[in-house]
């Protein structure tokens, strides 16, 4: 995989792994709460509706079962008073004007204490098809311009068996009363004939029913509404807007339940609909209906909800703490690693060593690390020591050559004055080449005094004046201050040969080295000058070709200055000539004053 | 990790949690809402008169399914402006959010009802108008088309020499002015023959006199159309009195209990009511409308019925005279 260098990961949307960790951490615990949230609103929701619909079930049943028993009541009335006998003896006997008085104040009494202890009572009457009537106290009249045959449950309360229990209407049989009642009405048989012969009636107001719907509201913004098997409504708390067609009830809906039941009516906008209950009567085929605001209901839902969001939100906080917490744990091993990974980038190898624990991944990849940087330690260090031999040796090497020709010479010069009885000569002579030969072999110091340089220098100076008799003259002129500064050894000595051989061996008249020495601000320059036949520019830029002075005769070559001291001091030293052909050359070494390895 | 961001996160942390229990106290504490203070100033306050009972009754059932705080107050007759006037100036100083009024006079009350529009007050008028379109909205009977509806049934009843007689409320109210309008544009061709107009001052006993001179002066009268429910009670009682139904036909405007009973007795050949109730009614939910920001209508017509004698108790007619009541 050639792209792997770039591969797109999780980790690459972020910018350390610690922020990798908390974010997806962050995102886990959000995801888990928002899920856990929804889920536990919606169980709340539905077990608070499940609760809701129970309990206004259970209660609209019992308001019904309060209605029938109510209704059984009124039958027991009516019946208790058809049954009395007295209605029928003063309707449909004949009887002496005193006994009949009697019966009817009897009658009338009776009625009376109904209508009087009863106050959900409004009418309690006896009427028959020919207008005879008995109303409440006696004081009540018909209504004479009412038709009872057009009356509705008149009729059939007089042509049916059992008790007519009409839907809510203005009572307009009884003069001057006009107000809204059910009534439950029964005809009355007339002994004689077996046939309905009246209509006993009670007008029922609605104190009862709206008692028992009112007492039984289920919330606030709830009400409980009754409706007869046809629609119609008995009783409601608001009526009058039914009426006025200022508010409207889903009569229809609750029409369509036979049984108990109960439906969602949804809402507009920000309502959240209403729960209808329905509870239909066996004995009356009323309907009872609970209707309850579902935002109401959920009230309890809503501070649940709360509940639940102030709870995650505290978890949240607590977790994301945690999460910090760990993130930053988890990640601190990486950090160090990273760190340290810098500082070795930077190529510090000095107290990289990373703290390791005992064993996860994190862990045996800094102890891979610690040994991988302790590894390259020990093989820079390592390269460091082989360099530095390598060096040495090679400065050894090339030190160690003095040239075999010039040895010979000497000592041939040697021998020649010898034969020529020149003790003085000899001695001199012989002395300068030991010194020589002392400097050049025993010191195995690489640096040494400069004065012993230059002494070296003078010691061949000495040798080569006496070979070359009158040809060579020299002085040697070096600042006091510097002749204790330490400098690498021989070099010199190969600058003097070389103006020897190439510029003083040549020229016809006496020739003349200087070498000069002194310190310019840290560094030390020295000087070799000569006043021989100069070099032109090829010649000069030959000088450095190690190829070319391989050939010639002087075998510590200029080159071999050159190079050891760009090893020894740095590229920034070294040898630098300046010749002009037939005035002479001069030489410079420049290198640096105290200087340390 | 820096100092300085574990702060900050957990400033945030503590912010979270503090934000939520906020929403948590606020969702459960949530405060009651100021209720709307309205003030009503019908014309009149009448307990014996279901007009005004049933407008009162419908403003106040509104109140109650709306949360407002209604105040109602008016002067001791229909007719007196003067203190109907006064009451609206009492009405601004108690600086309320809605105004519902039903002027007394046509022209008298404009420049009171012009004061509560000033005030920035919203205005609502029921029943009745001013002569200048000032307020907010108008909820009312359609009262050209109530005096029609009265007189497209006197045209089927009329013939060429039938002789009508207008009784009137209070002249020059803006009802009064417009049903009488109506009317005659019911009658339509048979308009020439009103033979007078009165006006009983809403006054049972003055329309009853007024009634028996109109039978003295035109023997020959045959329809007699009231206005409102003082004017055709009264003529009413006056032509019961007199046994005179057989040959006068009157038609009302308005029920009430009495009035209801004419019409069983088929005095009253029909009635044509308005609803009271839904106008009072409509009127509160006009205001709110308003003060929650919202458009209503500049003319709310509340409608009418028209209910003939043998019609009374049909089971939309019985919803429409008798207010339901739980008593």
């Amino acid at each position: 995989m050639a792209g792997n260098r770039n591969r797109f990961t999780v980790l690459s949307l972020f910018k350390s792994v610690r922020a990798t960790m908390l974010c997806l951490f962050a995102l886990l615990i959000v995801v888990t709460m928002v899920i856990f949230l929804l889920i536990s609103v919606d169980y709340t929701k539905k077990t608070v509706l499940e609760n809701s619909t129970d309990y206004t079930s259970r209660l609209v049943r019992q308001v019904n079962r309060d209605i029938d028993s109510y209704i059984d009541y009124m039958e027991n009335i009516s019946s208790m008073i058809i049954q009395g006998g007295d209605v029928q003896k003063y309707l449909f006997r004949d009887m002496p004007k005193l006994d009949a008085q009697e019966v009817y104040s009897r009658i009338v009494t009776q009625f009376n204490t109904v209508v009087e202890t009863r106050q959900d009572i409004s009418n309690i009457a006896v009427v028959t098809p020919r207008r005879d009537y008995i109303i409440n106290d006696g004081t009540d009249t018909l209504n004479e311009n009412v038709d009872l045959q057009e009356v509705e449950w008149y009729k059939e309360a007089l042509e049916g068996e059992g008790r007519i229990l009409t839907s809510s209407h203005v009572q307009h049989v009884i003069r001057n009363n006009y107000k809204w009642v059910v009534t439950l009405s029964k005809g009355i048989k007339n002994p004689k004939t077996g046939e309905n012969e009246a209509v006993f009636f009670i007008d029922l107001n609605y104190k009862l029913l709206k008692d028992l719907c009112e007492n039984n509201s289920l919330a606030t913004n709830s009400y409980v509404f009754i409706m007869d098997g046809s629609g119609k409504i008995i009783y409601h708390p608001k009526q009058q807007l039914l009426y006025n067609g200022l508010t409207r009830e889903r009569t229809e809906e609750v029409l369509g339940f036979d049984h108990d039941g109960y439906f969602i009516a949804e809402g507009s906008g920000t309502d959240d609909g209403k729960l209808y209950t329905v509870s239909v009567s066996e004995k009356t085929g009323w309907r009872v209906v609970g209707v309850a605001d579902i935002s109401e209901l959920m009230k309890n839902k809503k501070e649940t909800e709360s509940l639940y969001m102030l709870t995650a939100a505290i978890l949240l906080c607590v977790a994301m703490l945690l999460a910090i917490f760990f993130a930053t744990a988890i990640t601190r091993p990486i950090k160090e690693l990273k760190e340290s990974m810098e500082e070795v980038e930077k190529g510090n190898f000095e107290n990289t060593d990373v703290a390791v624990g005992p064993g996860s991944e994190i862990d045996s990849l800094g102890n891979s690390f610690n040994l991988m940087t302790a590894r390259i330690r020990q093989l820079m260090e390592q390269n460091t020591y082989e360099q530095e031999e390598k060096r040495k040796s090679e400065l050894k090497a090339l030190r160690s050559q003095i040239n075999p020709h010039f040895l010979y010479n000497t000592l041939d010069s040697i021998i020649w004055m010898a034969e020529g009885g020149k003790n003085k000569e000899v001695v001199r002579m012989t002395s300068a080449l030991a010194r020589l030969l002392r400097q050049s072999i025993s010191n195995d110091n690489e640096r040494i005094p400069l004065q012993k340089e230059v002494d070296y220098a003078g010691s061949y100076l000495t040798i080569q004046k006496m070979r070359y008799k009158d040809k060579l003259e020299y002085e040697i002129e070096v600042d006091e201050d510097i002749k204790k500064e330490e400098i690498i050894n021989l070099i010199l000595q190969p600058l003097v040969e070389n103006a020897i051989y190439h510029g003083i061996k040549y020229k016809g008249s006496k020739g003349l080295i200087k070498i000069v020495g002194y310190g310019e601000d840290d560094k030390i320059i020295l000087k070799v000058i000569d006043n021989g036949i100069g070099m032109d520019e090829a010649a000069l830029k030959g000088i450095f070709d190690k190829s070319k002075e391989s050939e010639g005769k002087n075998g510590v070559g200029v080159h071999n200055v050159q190079t050891r001291i760009c090893l020894y001091y740095g590229a920034e030293y070294g040898l630098c000539f300046e010749s002009v052909l037939g005035q002479g050359t001069t030489a410079t070494i420049t290198i640096p004053r105290n200087f340390r390895e | 990790m820096k100092v300085h961001t574990k702060k900050f996160l957990l400033w945030i942390c503590i912010g979270i949690v503090v934000a939520a229990a906020g929403i948590f106290f606020m969702v459960n504490s949530r405060k009651e809402d100021e209720k709307y203070r309205v003030i009503f100033i019908p014309k009149v306050i009448d307990e014996d008169n279901d007009f005004w009972k049933l407008l009162i009754e419908g403003a106040e059932m509104a109140a109650a399914e709306y949360h407002i705080d209604l105040t109602i107050v008016a002067a001791e007759t229909e007719d007196d402006y003067e203190e109907q006037n006064a009451l609206i100036e009492w009405a601004i100083d108690q600086k309320p959010d809605a105004i519902l009024l039903t002027p007394s006079s046509f022209t008298e009350t404009t420049l009171y009802a012009k004061k509560v529009t000033e005030k920035g007050i919203p205005l609502i008028l029921v029943d009745s108008e001013v002569n200048e379109d000032i307020a907010d909205t108008v909820i009312a009977t359609d009262n050209e088309k109530l005096g029609e509806v009265e007189g497209s049934y006197m045209k089927k009843c009329a013939t060429e020499d039938s002789q009508i007689a207008i009784i009137g409320h209070v002249e020059g109210s803006s009802t009064a002015i417009e049903r009488e309008k109506g009317v005659r544009k019911g009658l339509g061709e048979y308009e020439d023959r009103i033979v007078d107009v009165v006006f009983c001052d809403s006054d049972y006993d003055k329309a009853y006199r007024l009634m028996m001179e109109l039978i003295e002066k035109y023997p020959e009268i045959d329809l007699v159309a009231g206005l409102n429910e003082y004017s055709a009670v009264g003529a009413a009682r006056a032509i019961k009195e007199k046994g005179l139904h057989d040959r006068i036909r009157v038609v009302g405007i308005d029920s009430s209990l009495e009035e209801i009973q004419f019409l069983e007795e088929g005095i009253f050949e029909i009635i044509v009511i308005q609803n009271p109730f839904k106008m009072g009614y409509l009127g509160i939910e006009a205001a709110v409308e308003i003060l929650n920001g919202g458009k209503v209508e500049k003319h709310i017509d509340s409608g009418c019925e028209l209910i003939s004698n043998d019609s009374v108790y049909t089971e939309e007619n019985q919803k429409l005279l008798f207010p339901f009541r739980e008593e």
